[in-house]
């Protein structure tokens, strides 16, 4: 860190902050899909993750006081530890909830939500192997509800992370006529989910690549275009981002075998060197190196930007905790109980 | 027995080709006489002014859920519920604990709508011993105690050699085989209509080749077997077409159902993981709503259903991938008929009522579903105009699943009269 930042006293380094926000609030209370957030919020999410960046583990007391529970009803590492520290460095108190809980003896995830919710706490993270359960547990909280990725359907965090990593290497807010090219496994992936989406508010132009196999119906309605052949999806991209071909989630029998998937649409320094010069690599992680992504590029490569994007996973959350736990507006949620 | 005089409705008789204003007189539990000044005075007096008088609806796809689930439904309230929704007359589903696999439950049903006397109840049979696809089940015996017709709802009759010889077997025994239609290595694990609605919530989409293909292969075999086919539940443009092309090449034998959340709602109800939304078939895209209206315009669907499938709240207040499929009707069925098909200039009031009388009448081969002088007087009596929201709490059913919840629906039953006596009267049963 550096240590003219981590030595401020904390009146300082909060004005700092408070300064970059001018007061400002999100338009949403829960964080379910990335559909939510608009551009004002991006601007906004965007410029207190950057200072945030910059004070790296410095803890802040903004979210004293408030409690967290991180609720990961499926087994996580970035996406838990990420939000855990997060809560931690904005001086929240934090418990987590795991897959081997009471959902398991048959209580319902409504049952689970809504016994966390009676704590008192002021943020809810969860993940779920379903689709729709933070959507859903969003209407019958008071606290507010963040997506950490649900089934098939977004992970909205990751994508405000990818979206911020993609914005830095371009600069402004907008990818207008900029191409991003996805290649993976997209119709079992959430984090394709929420970039997709993401994607279309930037105005980027959106590739994928995959067999038709890993390719969700009607997915052209999205905005993004279809591949067959990688090279060609490739060709002059500014971004390359590469998804997991996720065999934990039924992935397997949509293709041979990993050998073939590797050798059709892994990213190869060959195939990298298609895209632009100085086109960027993401991953959303856990990498399988040499099937998605040829070990060589994975961490060390200059254009690999898989391990700024956790940096930047920190930061994202950091700001989204702050400004939904800590309202200039005071403003709370309505719900009901079920 | 009691007389009951229903005066000045607007009798739509399909069957007889009766849409006119006039009186009903029924004695000792059969129509007496239908006219103008039908009879002068009787024990009883209904003013049908301003109102609709048809025979009682016939709805040939209802799960009971007894015996087994009485937590779920029972022939008391799904009896009731049907009475609300101008109802007389329902087919049960086999798919019960233990199934109807075997004479002892057929006659438990028959016994159980007999001792309850307030709506006709006819069971079905199954076609494989405990609908597990691999075994006939003793269909004759089936016959014999009272089932109208063998199926294997809820699940499709996968293997082919064995759908033939089902076939071959009904039509020895001279009994109807109705098919759920879904190929379950299409369906996979999907939980709702395949489509772009699938892909925004990130759940598993069930094809609609899924069904067509299964419509296809059951058309196939009735046409090779003879075999009298009735295809239940059509959602799909391809099924839809299917049945189309067997009735042009003259196959008579073959009939099929639509059931009526099949040309209302589209899969977009699903959205923010509606639960009510999740059935079999699933809630098709535009398209194929259209390609289910035009089915029943020309002629090619015979019949409207409910597919009535009450659940506890428990089993659909899951994460939408867990919940459980279905959708209740009975209270509906008529209001959602009138509001989708007959509002919107579809079909005429009156070929909608044929569609849920006279229609089903003739698939299952039952005296019912007509105003005849001396036909049973299962009669309803409906206010076409009357709009109203859908309330689950207000349902007689146990299921509160019901895919038109706040929905604004137009036309209710006011009146249900069943073998002359009247058991619903403007919102309450009558027993």
């Amino acid at each position: 860190m550096d240590p003219i930042l981590r030595r401020k006293p904390p009146s300082e380094a909060e004005e700092d902050l408070n300064a970059i926000r001018k007061g400002r609030d999100l338009s949403f209370q829960d964080l379910v899909s990335i559909g939510q957030v608009t551009s004002d919020d991006l601007v906004l999410l965007y410029e207190v993750a950057r200072r945030f960046r910059d004070y790296k583990t410095y803890k802040f007391s903004f979210n004293k006081g408030v409690s967290q529970v991180n609720a990961f009803f499926e087994p996580s590492t970035r996406t838990s530890s990420s939000f855990d520290l997060a809560a931690k460095q904005l001086s929240m108190d934090t418990a987590g909830v795991s897959s081997n809980s009471s959902v398991q003896k048959g209580e319902s995830y409504l049952d689970t939500i809504q016994t966390i919710d009676a704590y008192n706490v002021k943020a809810i993270i969860i993940r779920s192997k379903e689709a729709g359960v933070p959507e859903v547990a969003a209407r019958y909280t008071q606290a507010c509800i963040v997506n950490a990725g649900d089934g098939w359907h977004e992970h909205p965090t990751q994508a405000l992370l990818d979206g911020l990593t993609m914005l830095d290497h371009v600069g402004g807010y907008s990818l207008k006529g900029r191409v991003v090219t996805i290649v993976g496994d997209i119709m079992h992936s959430r984090v394709f989910g929420s970039l997709v989406r993401l994607l279309r508010t930037l105005q980027a132009e959106i590739r994928i690549a995959a067999p038709l196999t890993l390719i969700p119906k009607d997915v052209e309605r999205f905005g993004a275009k279809w591949y067959g052949d990688v090279n060609q999806a490739l060709a002059g991209a500014d971004v390359v981002y590469a998804l997991r071909v996720q065999s934990e989630r039924g992935a397997n029998g949509f293709i041979p075998t990993l050998r073939e998937y590797s050798k059709m649409f892994g990213i190869s320094r060959k195939r990298l060197d298609l895209a632009k010069k100085d086109a960027i690599l993401m991953h959303p992680g856990p990498v399988i190196r040499d099937i998605d992504v040829h070990s060589a590029l994975a961490a060390v490569d200059e254009q690999s930007y898989i391990l700024r994007q956790v940096e930047n996973g920190m930061a994202v959350r950091k700001s989204l905790l702050w400004l939904l736990c800590d309202r200039a507006d005071g403003k709370t949620k309505t719900f009901t109980r079920k | 027995m009691a007389s009951l005089l229903i005066q000045n409705g607007r009798v739509i008789d399909p069957k007889n080709g009766i849409d006119e204003v006039a009186d009903i007189l029924i004695q000792d539990g059969t129509i007496a006489a239908v006219g103008k000044k039908a009879g002068k005075s009787a024990d009883k007096t209904i003013d049908a002014d301003g109102l609709v008088v048809t025979p009682g609806l016939i709805d040939l796809h209802v799960h009971f859920r007894e015996p087994g689930r009485e937590d779920k439904e029972t022939f008391e309230t799904a009896s009731r519920a049907a009475l609300a929704g101008g109802i007389t007359a329902a087919v049960a589903m086999p798919n019960v604990s233990p199934v109807a696999d075997n004479q002892t439950v057929i006659e438990f049903i028959i016994k159980r709508a007999r001792e309850l006397d307030l709506i006709n109840i006819y069971p079905t049979g199954a076609i494989t011993r405990g609908q597990d696809g691999v075994m006939l089940a003793e269909i004759n015996e089936l016959k014999n105690s009272g089932a109208i017709a063998i199926t294997d709802d809820g699940s499709d009759v996968h293997k082919e050699g064995l759908l033939k010889r089902a076939m071959e077997y009904a039509k020895t025994c001279g009994v109807l085989l109705m098919s759920h239609c879904e190929t379950k290595d299409l369906t996979e694990d999907g939980v709702m209509h395949e489509g772009w609605v699938s892909t925004q919530l990130g759940l598993a989409g069930t094809p609609a080749i899924s069904e067509e293909m299964a419509v296809y292969k059951n058309v196939l075999l009735a046409e090779e077997t003879g075999a009298r086919l009735h295809l239940m539940h059509n959602s799909a443009s391809g099924s839809i077409r299917a049945i189309r092309e067997a009735k042009a090449r003259g196959s008579k034998h073959i009939t099929a159902e639509v059931s009526v959340q099949h040309f209302a709602l589209t899969d977009e109800e699903c959205l923010g993981y509606n639960t009510n939304a999740k059935m079999y078939p699933p809630l098709r895209s535009q398209e194929h709503i259209d390609a289910v209206i035009e089915g029943i315009k020309d002629g090619t669907i015979d019949c409207l259903t409910t597919d009535h499938a009450p659940h506890i709240e428990p089993d659909k207040l899951k994460a939408f991938q867990d919940a459980a499929f279905g959708t209740v009707g009975l209270e509906t069925s008529f209001a959602v008929m009138n509001t989708y098909l007959v509002k919107p200039k579809h079909i005429s009031l009156a070929q909608g009522i044929e569609k849920m009388t006279a229609g089903p009448a003739k698939i299952i081969g039952i005296n019912k579903g007509h105003l005849s002088v001396g036909a049973d007087a299962d009669i309803a009596i409906f206010d076409p105009d009357l709009e109203w929201t859908v309330d689950e709490k207000k349902f007689f059913s146990k299921g509160r699943n019901s895919a038109f919840i706040g929905k604004k629906l137009t036309g209710k039953a006011v009146y249900t009269i069943v073998g002359g006596k009247v058991k619903y009267d403007r919102g309450t049963i009558v027993s």
